[in-house]
Order: C-alpha cells, then sequence, then structure tokens
C-alpha cells in the first residue's frame, strides 16, 4: 500500500555507498552520493560537503544542488561558519536557529538569509583516526533541533563514505589520504569548467548543467570526473549529454 | 586543540613566502627546487614544464644528476615523471632497485641504475584540473618513502606550485594584480572562476589556460577583480568574442 519505509532507504542508502567504495571510484562520486542521501533520509532542503585541502583551506566537493547561492553558502565557509567549526573541533555543530548565531557568523548568516530563508543548519564532521578531513552541512528551512537519531544516521552515513576513501584499492596503489583528497579536489576543477562548457553549449544554468553531467555519468556507470574531463577537453559533445540513454 | 591538518610545512610556507616576489618560470622553478632540497628528505629536485606543442623542457634542475634523469625519462619516452604527467596522479617509487617499484618502466629503471646513485624517486605533477603544467621530480640516493608529514608538506607545496605557475602563465603582463592577488588560494580556487573558465574555453573553442589568461587580461583592461569578471561570465553578462580584449 505504502512505499517503502524509512528504514528501507536507510538500508539502500548503506548498500548504494558501500556499491560505491567496492568498484573502482572516483571520491567525488562517492561524496555526492553522499550528499544526495542525507537530504533525502534527513529531510534537509540542502546539503553540501568541503573537504580540506593540503594546506588545510577547506574546500567545497559535493552539493545537494548546485545553484550559484547554496554554492556561495558552501565556499564561504573556508573562512568562517559552522563547517570550518566543524573541522576545527572534529564535533558536530548544531545552530537549530540561524537568529541566534547572527553575531558569531554575520557573514554567514546574511547569506544564509539571501539564499532562500534557511533556518538551521547542522554540521557533521567527516572523522578519520581522530583527525577531520572535511565537514558536510545540512540545511533546514524550519528551526529546530534535528533529533539525536538523524545526527547519528548523518554521522554513520558520513563515516561510512569516510572509510570507504581510504579502501582497499587506495591502500594497494600505496596512496596516503593527502593525495586522495588532493585528487578529488583537482576532480573539482574540472567538475567545475565541465559544468561551464555544458552550460555554455546548451544554454543552461550551472545546477542544470550539472545535472546533466550527473545523469550521465551515473546511467552510463561513468566516473563524474571522467565525464567532465571529456567535456572539457572536447571529446564529448556536450549535446550528448542531453540524450536518454538507451 | 587543533587535531586538524591545518599546519603548514616547511616547504609550503616557504612557497607562499615567495609568491609576491615575482620573476619568470625559470626563476620560479629554481626557488621550488631549492625549497623541497631544504626541507625535505631529499638530495636533488627538477621542474620540467610540458607546453601544448607536446615538447617538454627542464626549467630547472639543482645538480647534475637531477638533470641526467630528466634527460634520461626525455630520451627514453618513459619514467616516473613521465606517468605522473600522463595520469595526473603523483609517483612514489621507494627503491628504484626493486622491480615491483619499476615495473611500469623496465629500460628507464635500469639506465637509473646504471648511470646514477638515485634509489629514491617522488614524481609530482603540476596540475590545474585537467591540465598538466609539468612534473616536480625529487630524488634521493638511499632508499625509502618520505615520511607522511613530508609527503603532506610536497602534495600541498606542489598544489601551490601550481597555482604559481599557472598564475605566470596567464598573466596578463606588468604583474597586473600580482601574483599574489591571483594566487591568494580562496581566488584561486573559487568554483566561479572554474566555470568561466569552462565557459569561456567554449566560447571561444581555446584552452582552459587561454580562456583563464582571457578572463585575467580583461579583468587587468577594466581594472576589475578576476572573480568579479567571473562572475559576469557564469550570469552571461559578459561574453568573450574573438575580437574584444
Amino acid at each position: 500500500m505504502s512505499g517503502p519505509t524509512r528504514e528501507d532507504c536507510v538500508g539502500q542508502a548503506f548498500v548504494a555507498l558501500a556499491d560505491t567504495v567496492v568498484d573502482d571510484y572516483d571520491i567525488i562520486d562517492l561524496l555526492d552520493r553522499l550528499v544526495g542521501h542525507s537530504v533525502d533520509l534527513l529531510a534537509a532542503h540542502a546539503a553540501g560537503l568541503l573537504l580540506a585541502d593540503g594546506r588545510g583551506q577547506l574546500r567545497v566537493v559535493a552539493a545537494s544542488s548546485e545553484d550559484a547561492q547554496t554554492m556561495e553558502l558552501l565556499q564561504m565557509q573556508s573562512d568562517d561558519g559552522p563547517c570550518l567549526e566543524c573541522y576545527r573541533t572534529v564535533s558536530q555543530v548544531r545552530v537549530p536557529d540561524l537568529v541566534d548565531v547572527a553575531d558569531r557568523w554575520p557573514t554567514f548568516v546574511a547569506a544564509v538569509e539571501r539564499a532562500g530563508g534557511f533556518r538551521s543548519v547542522h554540521t557533521i564532521p567527516l572523522r578519520l583516526r581522530g583527525q577531520a578531513i572535511g565537514a558536510m552541512n545540512l540545511f533546514h528551512r524550519d528551526p529546530g533541533p534535528l533529533p539525536e537519531a538523524d545526527l547519528a544516521l548523518g554521522q554513520a552515513l558520513a563515516d561510512v563514505a569516510t572509510i570507504g576513501i581510504l579502501s582497499e584499492r587506495a591502500v594497494r596503489r600505496g596512496e596516503v589520504l593527502t593525495e586522495q583528497l588532493q585528487t578529488a579536489l583537482n576532480s573539482r576543477v574540472i567538475v567545475e569548467q565541465a559544468k561551464g562548457v555544458t552550460a555554455q553549449h546548451l544554454g543552461l544554468p550551472m545546477d542544470a548543467a550539472f545535472d546533466r553531467l550527473r545523469r550521465f555519468a551515473r546511467t552510463r556507470n561513468l566516473r563524474l570526473a571522467e565525464v567532465a574531463r571529456q567535456v572539457v577537453g572536447g571529446e564529448l559533445d556536450p549535446s550528448e549529454l542531453g540524450r536518454s540513454h538507451g | 586543540m587543533d587535531t586538524t591538518v591545518a599546519e603548514l610545512g616547511t616547504v609550503t610556507r616557504a612557497l607562499l613566502g615567495m609568491i609576491r616576489d615575482g620573476g619568470d618560470e625559470r626563476t620560479l622553478a629554481g626557488r621550488i627546487c631549492r625549497a623541497c632540497v631544504d626541507g625535505l628528505d631529499v638530495d636533488g629536485a627538477a621542474v620540467s614544464l610540458f607546453t601544448a606543442s607536446d615538447s617538454r623542457q627542464t626549467l630547472w634542475a639543482t645538480d647534475p644528476v637531477a638533470e641526467m634523469l630528466e634527460e634520461l625519462q626525455f630520451t627514453l619516452d618513459e619514467g616516473a615523471c613521465m606517468e605522473a604527467a600522463t595520469t595526473g596522479r603523483p609517483v612514489l617509487v621507494p627503491d628504484v632497485h626493486r622491480p615491483a617499484d619499476t615495473g611500469r618502466w623496465p629500460i628507464f629503471a635500469a639506465a637509473v641504475a646504471e648511470q646514477t646513485p638515485v634509489r629514491a624517486l617522488f614524481a609530482l605533477p603540476l596540475q590545474w584540473g585537467a591540465v598538466n603544467l609539468g612534473v616536480l621530480d625529487l630524488y634521493r640516493t638511499t632508499p625509502g618513502r618520505l615520511s607522511d608529514l613530508q609527503w603532506r608538506d610536497a602534495l600541498a607545496a606542489v598544489d601551490t606550485a601550481s597555482l604559481m605557475i599557472l598564475g605566470l602563465r596567464t598573466d596578463p603582463g606588468v604583474h597586473a594584480d600580482g601574483a599574489g592577488g591571483w594566487l591568494d588560494h580562496t581566488i584561486g580556487h573559487r568554483a566561479e572562476i572554474h566555470q568561466a573558465t569552462g565557459m569561456v574555453l567554449a566560447q571561444l573553442g581555446i584552452s582552459p589556460t587561454d580562456a583563464l589568461a582571457r578572463m585575467r587580461g580583461h579583468a587587468f583592461a577594466h581594472q576589475r577583480l578576476l572573480v568579479d569578471v567571473a562572475r559576469d561570465v557564469v550570469a552571461k553578462r559578459l561574453v568573450f568574442t574573438e575580437d574584444m580584449t
């Protein structure tokens, strides 16, 4: 009678994340899925994820919506805001009502208001051996604390994804964490450029351009970074991205 | 109380310190190499650049052995540096004498063993998105890896060095906003700049590097910030054409 229960969805999300790390995956694909599942399961209106680069600077790697305002909200937290705090303290940051932190993070709170009236934000660290490698923001339009159970679920999803980053494949190749993160951040540069090429060719806004790239990669089981590289390199015509897969 | 990886390594700090010094690519390459030899447990370093015409050029080598390593790779057309340039990922060779480490380039490994005292090799690509700007090669005459701390420093330094070289290559001239303005990490990694780079390269049918150079040129000519020019491109308020400056 009814659709799948939340438990079903939670199970599917973990299976999907685990599947991703078994294959020859890209970190940005994995984190893109993490953000998507978190929005669905935690009833968030937007989510985004930042990773630290080799200089300890936070940089955006995934967002549930790639529109300019959400991206800016995430990006600005490399300087200040809940993500930076979460990353520095390696613990969750809970802001049930953004009004209460207007003094603490004035620039961030003002930007949140411009971006479409989010009222609360919760931030979950990506932890590895006592260190944070990044942080995930969850935005809600209604004020109020996220239930403990939801935060625990969000943390569990983040932990699974983080463990996946240092997967067996990476260890076998003798890679260290920093190197993997740097590769992911560099992939993100290519994805941004590919969004630009696609937006220009097809006359789309950036978020729609990203959706085309992501859908094309997923339906064909390709890595997002590889599809992006081909678009930037002129090997893949952006008009191909609109075609439904056979 | 910080348990993050925010602590900068010595090489990265040294590179950040020279951002505003100016100079050409060769001067910069020399400084990068020296900072690595000073700050890392390595005996020598070299920077080779790769240009669009597929030609390769060793810009700087700290010593004859480092120079020889570059020469061998270019002559044999294989090696750690070549692999780093092609894949865009760092290549570690903890022991050149161990076939397991060098299986992908047996001829190069044999030549290194015969003609040089090199035992460990680390090749780090200077990468900006899909564009390979060059490779930083580090060598040591004893086998073994770099410590985690030093490796992290080397990777962060290479990230900084990439932005510095990209800054020089796309400089509109006369030290426009100074390499410093471009290199400020919060500018160099702004999403809008990458998105606009993609739009301009599609508008003009040019490479990502040339597209970035056009935007920086425009920003310089109109005395605007690069990030503002990028925002205008993304918002379609500004479209680049062949004949505009």
